[in-house]
């Protein structure tokens, strides 16, 4: 054992605690549940220490000191709430506020507004300001981004985030004094794949997102903790919706994956759940059929089939569809799961550390897992021969990407089942023709979970309420053919899917969706499952 | 002892800014011998034992500084000079710049000795052309007669020395602004702890030094700490220029020992107040001080004297105003360079100063109520020791005890519609006469 401290004794309000050595106060304080005031501070950046709304009594300084720089230290008395605390913080409040527009009533940021959070516990209630307030610019810094220059308290977290995670550095402060202000250089617009974040961190509603402008007012908006499925590293998002749209996607803190921080595709790609190419129908032959029609066709192709059976996953699908599949799979005599993807994206790393791969799928892992490693190559490869040598007599294809860039290969070989069904998101080539077409469940719409590029598995949840689905989900729709092919007495919920799932494959044995809480688990064998994956054939 | 001037002894002779006049009146001898002949430590002890306090404002011991530069280190060490000199009353530096420049490129190559260091920039404010072009000059002499670059003096120390221009910003005085706006940023100051000394520019050990400090150098090297130290009082000894401005007979900058009597110095050397008025009030150490109400001003100008006076010695820039002065347009005056100024980046100071100025701004032209100047006060204990930087305790000083010092000029602007300027210019803006 080290003879080192591995803790230090100082005193909170009174009251001795101990803390691990190397703490700022606001960091240990944090620990001892008490969270002290702070705007410049981001646990994800450098001390700037500007804003000053942290200042605190300590018994070493003869002057408040700033809780988010001073670190603790053995017999350091801190007071939170002594009256030079509280007047320190009070002044720190009532020059924030004193060129402060006050329009809350109609900027974005209101609700979850530092400065109005912070104003309520310690602003004065009239200010004693009655001179002309300073005008600074509103203007567009790029094309997702304007700052509201009025609104700007001036803590540099954007800039620094700037500087300091994408390394792009197009934010800066210019002008002095109270006539300062966030800005761009001249012709060079904050376009970095991450520039969205500066919207989330901005404590006031000065960086807008033109995205979420004017859409929505914080607390009406339903909010749904998720993973995106942008690629496959699966940040971990929050996802804010109103009457069952997507409002907003913004990051969720998860250490181990994401940090604070998502990508701009994560933020903005949610459109697609609107397009115009979407299938939201059912139909048979190119002939719109309605939903209960659609069911018993798919009952009716699948049960009056005796012939050999392909199946076609995609790595949109969570672990729990894939699960209904390999079932559906094996109550069949011959059938074989492969599955395809859509051609790679860009992938991107910054100078922090932060990744988007270019893997555009969440849950190639999971399809690795559930299905098989040889999903995408050699069962892939087997399966194309058959269809291309006319052997498939019918062909299950779930196609719910939301950009679907395929291969033209597989689409012929696709169009040469002698039987197709087709579950997509978007209508295209590999719909034509299908003798049954039924609209796929997007990502944010439907509950489960996803098998992270480093084995991790997450919760994915939808942001639509029980009952309000325009159709029914895939794991609605496999639960009722295997009912109907007399596989289980009754449909369950993904969760109950999950559990079939987790006493089935080894991998997956320890968990349910409670274990999985807000930031996910490593799997024990997930990251294998991962490594030797090979890819598409 | 008759005081004998140092740092400005060949002001006013012909030529005496170049190496040739330097060197003939025996200069470079003392950093030939420190180079050659000193242990650094010793240097560093010397200067400690001089007690010299650094002439930039805040009168910090120069050796003490220079000690806490660790000795052991793998990264590069740098001395960086300050010659910013932007505060308002403020023309020392600028005058032993364009006049003696080789003396303080003999006192950048004592420090640099004595800390190790190999390369010295000197950060001189934008508006200084005349002092860039003859430091550069002096520089460029330097390097050719090998004094400056590989191997000085024949020795094996090397030391190259940089001049930088400032932009126009006052904010690049104070040392870690410096420093940032050196290494290229935009010119902020940082918070300390990290102290220059140990994390400085480029993030290494680094040296802040004034012009007059180290100007200062090559007389102890001379003379020695024991009758260094016997040149005005112990504790803060000295040759020292003190600039004198505003409303006097004979203004500019004068060298004496520390701790001369203000008085003497108006009085005596400044050709006292002028036009025959007498003296209303005296900022001494530069816009930033406390302000002296004229019945405070037979003090002795060195720091401890005028820290008990309650105000500071600051950059020793002196502003004499006679008792024609309106303080309340005095203080605007003030309070519009701070709120300038300002960096921004601190709440209390980035708001505090702008408010400041307006308060200010509007009693001066007539909108002033009593409670104003509660509200002054108040604004400005609310910015004092609460800011990453001095800057916003440097706009808090003259502004408070402006208001507390000369209250009845505040009540009459209040009470009488504005400030006599004001009502000057609004009569002029009427078409009817002034009365100057
Ligand atoms: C707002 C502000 C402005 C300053 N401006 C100057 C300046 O123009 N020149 C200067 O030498 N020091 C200035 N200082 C003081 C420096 O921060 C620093 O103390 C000094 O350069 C150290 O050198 P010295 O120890 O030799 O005095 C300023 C300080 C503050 C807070
Ligand atoms: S725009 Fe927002 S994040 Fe950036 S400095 Fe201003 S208040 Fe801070
Ligand atoms: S990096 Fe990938 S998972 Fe993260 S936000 Fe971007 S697309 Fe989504
Ligand atoms: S006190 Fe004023 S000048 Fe100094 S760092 Fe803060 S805002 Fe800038
Ligand atoms: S949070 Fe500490 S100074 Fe801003």
């Amino acid at each position: 054992m080290s003879e080192h401290a591995t803790t230090v004794t100082w005193t909170l309000n009174g009251k001795q605690v101990e803390s691990p050595p190397g703490l700022t106060i606001m960091e240990a304080a944090k620990l001892h549940d008490l969270e002290i005031p702070n705007f410049c501070y981001h646990p994800g950046l450098s001390i700037a220490g500007n804003c000053r709304i942290c200042f605190v009594e300590s018994n070493r300084s003869p002057k408040p000191v700033i809780s988010c720089s001073e670190r603790i230290a053995e017999g350091l008395e801190i007071q939170t709430h002594s009256e030079m605390a509280l007047e320190a913080r009070n002044s720190v409040m009532e020059f924030q506020l004193i060129n402060h527009p006050l329009d809350c009533p109609v900027c974005d940021k209101a609700g979850e507004c530092v400065l109005q959070d912070h104003s309520y516990t310690h602003g004065p209630d009239r200010s004693r300001f009655e001179e002309n307030k300073t005008i600074r610019h509103t203007k567009k810094l790029g094309s997702t981004i304007s700052i509201w220059g009025n609104r700007c308290i001036v803590c540099t977290r954007c800039v620094r985030f700037c500087d300091e995670i994408t390394g792009t550095g197009e934010l800066c402060v210019v002008e002095r004094g109270d006539r300062s202000v966030v800005d761009v250089f001249p012709g060079l617009p904050i376009e970095n794949s991450l520039a969205g974040n500066v919207i989330d961190i901005c404590p006031v509603g000065a960086l807008i997102g033109e995205d979420f402008k004017f859409e929505a007012r914080i607390w009406d908006m339903k909010k749904t903790s998720s993973v995106c499925a942008g690629c496959s590293r699966g940040c971990n998002i929050e996802v804010q919706s109103l009457d069952g749209f997507a409002k907003r996607i913004v990051a969720r803190e998860n250490p181990e994956v994401n940090e604070w921080w998502i990508c701009d595709r994560g933020r903005y790609d949610y459109r697609y759940l609107l397009a115009a190419d979407r299938v939201t129908d059912a139909s048979a032959g190119g002939e719109p059929i309605d939903s209960d029609t659609a069911d018993s066709s798919l009952n009716d192709l699948v049960s009056e089939n005796g012939g050999i059976v392909g199946i076609l996953v995609d790595p949109m699908m969570t672990c729990e569809e894939l699960h209904l599949v390999n079932r559906l799979s094996s109550t069949l005599s011959d059938c074989q799961v492969a599955a395809w993807s859509t051609a790679d994206g860009e992938a991107e790393s910054f100078p922090n550390g932060f990744t988007i791969s270019s893997d555009l799928h969440p849950n190639r892992a999971g399809v690795g897992a559930i299905i098989g490693k040889d999903a995408f190559s050699t069962v892939a490869k087997g399966l194309r021969r058959s269809l291309d040598a006319g052997d498939i007599d019918l062909l299950i294809v779930f196609a719910g990407f939301p950009h679907p860039d395929l291969e033209k290969k597989w689409i012929e070989s696709i169009g040469k089942a002698k039987v197709r069904i087709v579950f997509s998101l978007q209508s295209g080539s590999w719909c034509e023709g299908a003798d049954l077409l039924l609209p796929s469940t997007a990502p944010l719409e439907k509950e489960g979970s996803y098998l992270n590029q480093d084995g991790r598995l997450q919760r994915v949840r939808t942001l639509i309420a029980a009952g309000q689905q325009p159709f029914p989900s895939e794991l609605v729709r496999l639960q009722a053919l295997l009912t109907h092919l007399g596989e289980r007495p009754r449909s369950v919920s993904s969760s109950g899917v999950f559990r079939e799932l987790a006493s089935s494959v080894e991998a997956f044995s320890d968990q349910s969706h409670s274990t999985l809480g807000e930031s996910g688990c490593v799997l024990s064998s997930g990251k294998s499952a991962v490594g030797s994956m090979g890819g598409d054939a | 002892m008759a005081f004998k001037k140092v740092l400005t002894r060949h002001v006013g002779k012909k030529d005496c800014h170049t190496l040739k006049f330097y060197k003939k009146q025996g200069g470079y001898a003392q950093a030939e011998d420190a180079v050659k002949n000193q242990d650094p430590d010793a240097l560093i002890d010397l200067v400690k034992a001089s007690n010299l306090r650094g002439r930039g404002g805040a009168g910090f011991p120069t050796g003490v500084k220079w000690a806490f530069v660790p000795k052991h280190t793998d990264k590069a060490k740098y001395l960086v000079v300050n010659a910013d000199e932007s505060e308002p009353g403020t023309f020392k530096d600028r005058v032993l710049m364009e006049k003696n420049p080789h003396l303080l490129l003999d006192g950048i190559i004592i420090c640099s000795k004595a800390v190790g260091i190999h390369h010295a920039y000197i950060y001189i404010r934008g508006e200084f052309v005349f002092a860039y072009r003859r430091l550069l000059e002096a520089v460029e002499e330097a390097y050719s007669d090998g004094l400056l670059g590989k191997g000085i003096f024949g020795s094996n120390f090397d030391l190259d020395v940089t001049l930088h221009r400032g932009a126009g910003a006052y904010i690049c005085g104070e040392e870690t602004g410096m420093l940032t706006s050196l290494e290229g940023k935009r010119g902020e100051p940082k918070l300390k702890p990290p102290f220059p000394a140990v994390e400085g520019v480029f993030g290494c050990p680094t040296v802040v030094n004034n012009v007059e400090t180290l100007a200062n150098l090559p007389y102890i090297l001379e003379i020695g700490a024991d009758a260094y130290k016997k040149i005005g009082p112990e504790k803060c000894p000295g040759p020292k220029l003190f600039c004198v401005s505003g409303h006097v007979e004979n203004p500019g900058t004068f060298e004496l020992p520390m701790g001369v009597n203000l008085l003497e110095l108006i009085n005596k050397h400044a050709g006292g107040v002028w036009k025959g008025r007498s003296l209303k009030a005296v900022i001494p150490g530069g816009s930033s001080a406390h302000v002296l109400h004229a019945d405070e001003c037979d003090v002795a100008m060195d720091i401890e004297s005028l820290d008990e006076a309650g105000s500071m010695l600051g950059s020793a820039g002196i502003i004499v105003m006679d008792d024609s002065t309106c303080m309340v347009d005095a203080l605007l005056n003030i309070m519009r360079f701070y709120h300038h100024e300002s960096c921004g980046q601190c709440t209390p100071c980035r708001e505090g100063t702008g408010w400041l100025e307006k308060l200010v701004h509007r009693i001066a032209s007539g909108g002033g109520r009593h409670e104003d100047l509660q509200l002054i006060q108040d604004v400005c204990d609310r910015m004092v020791g609460k800011t990453i930087c001095a800057l916003a305790d440097a706009a808090a000083f003259p502004a408070e005890s402006i208001v507390k010092k000369f209250p009845e000029d505040f009540l009459h602007a209040i009470e009488q519609g504005g400030s006599p300027a004001s009502r000057n210019r609004s009569r002029a803006a009427v078409g009817g006469g002034t009365d100057v």
